[in-house]
């Protein structure tokens, strides 16, 4: 069920059973109502609510997976840009596998890093770690070499990052052979064999943000012919 | 009178809007959450930009007011409790004016209302719709809704409402302002008609976010 | 570099890469200048330029004024260009960047110093009256490109903006209104247009001051991606008249003496391209609102019909 819901509009909630309150709604803090905060679909489920709405700008929140930009490091610390003219976030160097006083990762200044946002409360700095808690091994996080790395909107990035059947991924299987990490933050980072293949992996995924999924083909198609591919 | 809005048209920034109603054309981009530097931030609560650019000419004290205004109007609406220490961005860059350098009421309304189309496409938390609309009244008394530059030029008085939205239906004034010579009795009219007025409005913008959502979620179609 | 954006060694790699096989990001060849995209208001001298993403307006206004006292015979011409956030968070307002004052420069130098725009014509009663015209750029988003993008405007918009006609009575002047005489265009002398050419060398930068291997690539109107990477800018504002009027080439990669000649005759083909593309559109312009007029003024009207 989805319909339009934007601010000032009430919203149903069931009295009977207990919702979570997701994203895009907010407890007023003077009246103790639930209000919706942004504009977009109501997802009215059985145990949650939330409003899934697009935007541009990350708002870091736990668990997140997402692509940063070293800009600098400060002692055991380092400092990680998420989007630009945004608060940088604070990465340990001992939020990797295996680290220890001796054994600090090698991160350049402009080094891309995969990573997971483990604490986002907005009153303190926020910090993000390399490692999956619950194994102690890297989890697919950490440092991403080469490639190439682009912005989506949000909305598009969470449903790449979820869908693990989406169906531009699929189509560009048949193209070529890829590595893809995909950010919340709206960053995706690609790398294949050839230059000329990413590209064209980086410029499909961007422009089907922007059309019906019953065209995807089509434009994966136009952009790779266009590329010579 | 004529609108036409549209959301989404800058890429630079996070939430853009432009709005054309009659003869005043108004171009909003809102960035933020941002980083704010240190001598503007606020620890428990976002800081608020305003900048407004007048389409000929330096900014004055003109726009210093009404910069002013906005912020008055933009305040209560946005929650800057979700955003601490944080910076929200407004840019505002009038591209047709559409009254003379003393006036100031069509321009206002006007800003009011591209700034909530940029807001809400910005997707920052806001409590409430809200929606603005000019009126002068004539030599004859009468109330003009919207006047036009020569209407506006021959008029005793001008102002500006703008009400809060709730499920389509204009529910607690937000703001209003008056330059002229007027009765008390001609002011709560004003107010009357505005409500009705604003709830016209808002239907236009739904219309718009709802094109805007649609516009940003085609790949799930 | 703008504060606030940041830019990985992956992108770097990537980009300089593409461009040592002759790839631009978005598809484009080394050369190619962008699309440009030129709406004119209903309103004299309103221009809308649209390079790629990059966006600019600019406005022409004229009101009278009192000359300088050293050039009494000369009008008054000024370029207001201050870029605000909506461009990009990255310019602040009200403080000039480095970038932002060499953008001004460039536009000041090309459009006003190189004499585009008649000033003397400007003159009403020397020493006391003259118009004073005013162009105001506003930049509302950047994807690179914003000095020929604003020359472009500001260009486009003098040759499409008309004053208010005046009579002159001893010290008298009377300004008359838009309806009750036709308002004159302004005299533009020539048009300049302006070509940004961007410097990249792959190897590093130190390989060209030790001058054994020049591998510099230069490329024509950058988007904001390799503006950032760039290692050396070089802007020409040449004339369809193949009048150099500006060369400007603020620091950054050492270039070769031949290379110059070869961006300069690059930089006139796209002029000679643009100054035909304004040239048509406000030819059109014209047109349509002559049309208008022309339906006005036609002898047969209501009063012959009717008895």
């Amino acid at each position: 069920m989805s319909t339009l819901i934007i601010p000032g509009d009430s919203i149903p909630i069931n009295q009977k059973s207990e919702q979570l309150i997701g994203p895009g709604l907010h407890i007023d803090l003077n009246t103790k109502e639930i209000i919706p905060i942004n504009s977009g679909l109501l997802q009215n489920g059985n145990k949650s609510i939330h409003i899934e709405s697009n935007s541009k700008r990350y708002i870091p929140q736990t668990n997140d997976y997402v692509i940063g930009t070293v800009t600098g490091s400060f002692g055991d610390i380092f400092r990680v840009s998420l989007s630009n003219f945004s608060s940088s976030v604070s990465l340990s160097a001992m939020a990797f596998p295996n680290a220890s006083k001796k054994n600090r990762p090698n991160l350049k200044v402009g080094s891309l890093i995969y990573a997971r946002v483990s604490n986002a409360d907005p009153i303190v700095d926020i910090e993000i770690e390399c490692i999956d808690p619950t194994t102690g091994k890297d989890g697919g996080f950490g440092l991403l070499e080469d490639g190439f790395v682009f912005d989506v909107n949000l909305a598009f990035a969470r449903n790449l990052l979820f869908d693990a059947n989406h169906p531009i991924l699929k189509l560009l299987v048949q193209k070529c052979k890829f590595e893809i990490a995909i950010g919340l933050n709206g960053k995706i980072w690609i790398k294949t064999d050839d230059l000329k293949y990413t590209l064209a992996c980086s410029k499909s995924i961007q422009n089907c943000q922007s059309v019906t999924s019953t065209r995807f083909k089509e434009i994966i198609n136009t952009v790779f012919k266009e590329l010579g591919l | 009178m004529s609108i036409q809005a549209d959301t989404s048209i800058l890429n630079r920034v996070d939430g853009s809007a432009t709005l054309k109603s009659g003869e005043t054309e108004i171009i909003v981009s809102v960035s933020g959450p941002i980083e704010a530097k240190p001598r503007q931030e606020l620890p428990t609560t976002s800081a608020l930009d305003i900048i407004i650019r007048p389409d000929i000419g330096i900014s004055t004290t003109r726009e210093k007011l009404l910069e002013d205004k906005l912020r008055q109007v933009l305040t209560p609406v946005i929650i800057g409790i979700l955003y601490p220490r944080q910076l929200i961005q407004i840019t505002i860059q009038v591209l047709q004016s559409g009254e003379d350098k003393e006036y100031t009421s069509k321009e206002l309304s006007t800003i009011i209302n591209a700034t909530y189309l940029a807001l809400i496409d910005s997707n920052i938390g806001l409590k409430v719709s809200f929606a603005a609309e000019s009126f002068a009244i004539s030599t004859d008394d009468e109330i003009i809704t919207a006047p036009s530059r020569s209407q506006l030029k021959s008029s005793k008085s001008s102002h500006i409402v703008s009400y809060e939205i709730s499920n389509g239906k204009a529910t607690k004034l937000l703001f209003s302002d008056s330059i002229g010579t007027f009765s008390e009795n001609q002011i709560y009219q004003i107010l009357d008609l505005a409500a009705t007025k604003v709830e016209e409005t808002h239907q236009i913008f739904r219309k718009t976010i709802q094109d805007k959502i649609e516009k940003d979620f085609i790949w799930q179609l | 570099m703008a504060k606030g954006i940041e830019v990985s060694i992956n992108e770097k790699s990537f980009v300089f890469d593409a461009l040592k096989q002759g790839i631009r990001l978005d598809g484009r060849k080394l050369e190619d200048f962008r699309n440009v995209d030129i709406t004119l208001g209903d309103e004299y001298g309103y221009v809308d330029v649209r390079l790629g993403k990059t966006r600019v307006v600019a406005r022409i206004s004229a009101e009278i004024s009192t000359p300088f006292e050293d050039r009494p015979f000369e009008g008054l011409f000024t370029v207001s260009t201050e870029i605000s956030p909506m461009a990009s968070a990255m310019f602040e307002n009200q403080r000039q960047s480095d970038d932002e004052l060499l953008i001004s420069r460039a536009i000041e130098k090309a459009v006003r110093r190189s004499g585009a725009l008649d000033l003397e014509s400007l003159c009403i009663i020397a020493g006391s009256k003259c118009w004073s015209i005013r162009a105001d750029v506003h930049f509302l988003d950047y994807d690179g490109g914003f000095i020929d993008a604003s020359c472009i405007a500001v260009m486009t918009g003098l040759q499409h903006f008309r004053k208010n006609d005046i009579t002159v009575s001893g010290e008298q002047i009377v300004i008359h209104s838009v309806e009750e005489r036709e308002p004159v265009e302004l005299s533009v002398l020539h048009v300049p247009i302006c070509v940004t050419f961007a410097f990249f060398n792959p190897e590093g930068v130190e390989e060209n001051i030790k001058g054994e291997s020049n591998n510099e690539i230069y490329i024509v109107d950058t988007t904001l991606e390799e503006d950032l990477l760039k290692d050396g800018v070089l802007t020409v504002a040449v004339n369809k008249n193949r009048e150099v009027c500006q060369i400007s080439k603020a620091g950054g990669l050492p270039m070769d003496a031949l290379t110059l000649m070869d961006c300069g005759r690059k930089a006139y083909d796209i002029a000679v391209e643009l100054t035909n593309q304004i040239k048509k559109l406000l030819e059109a312009d014209y047109k349509r609102r002559n049309e208008g007029i022309q339906y006005k003024l036609r002898a047969e009207n209501d009063r012959i019909t009717v008895e």
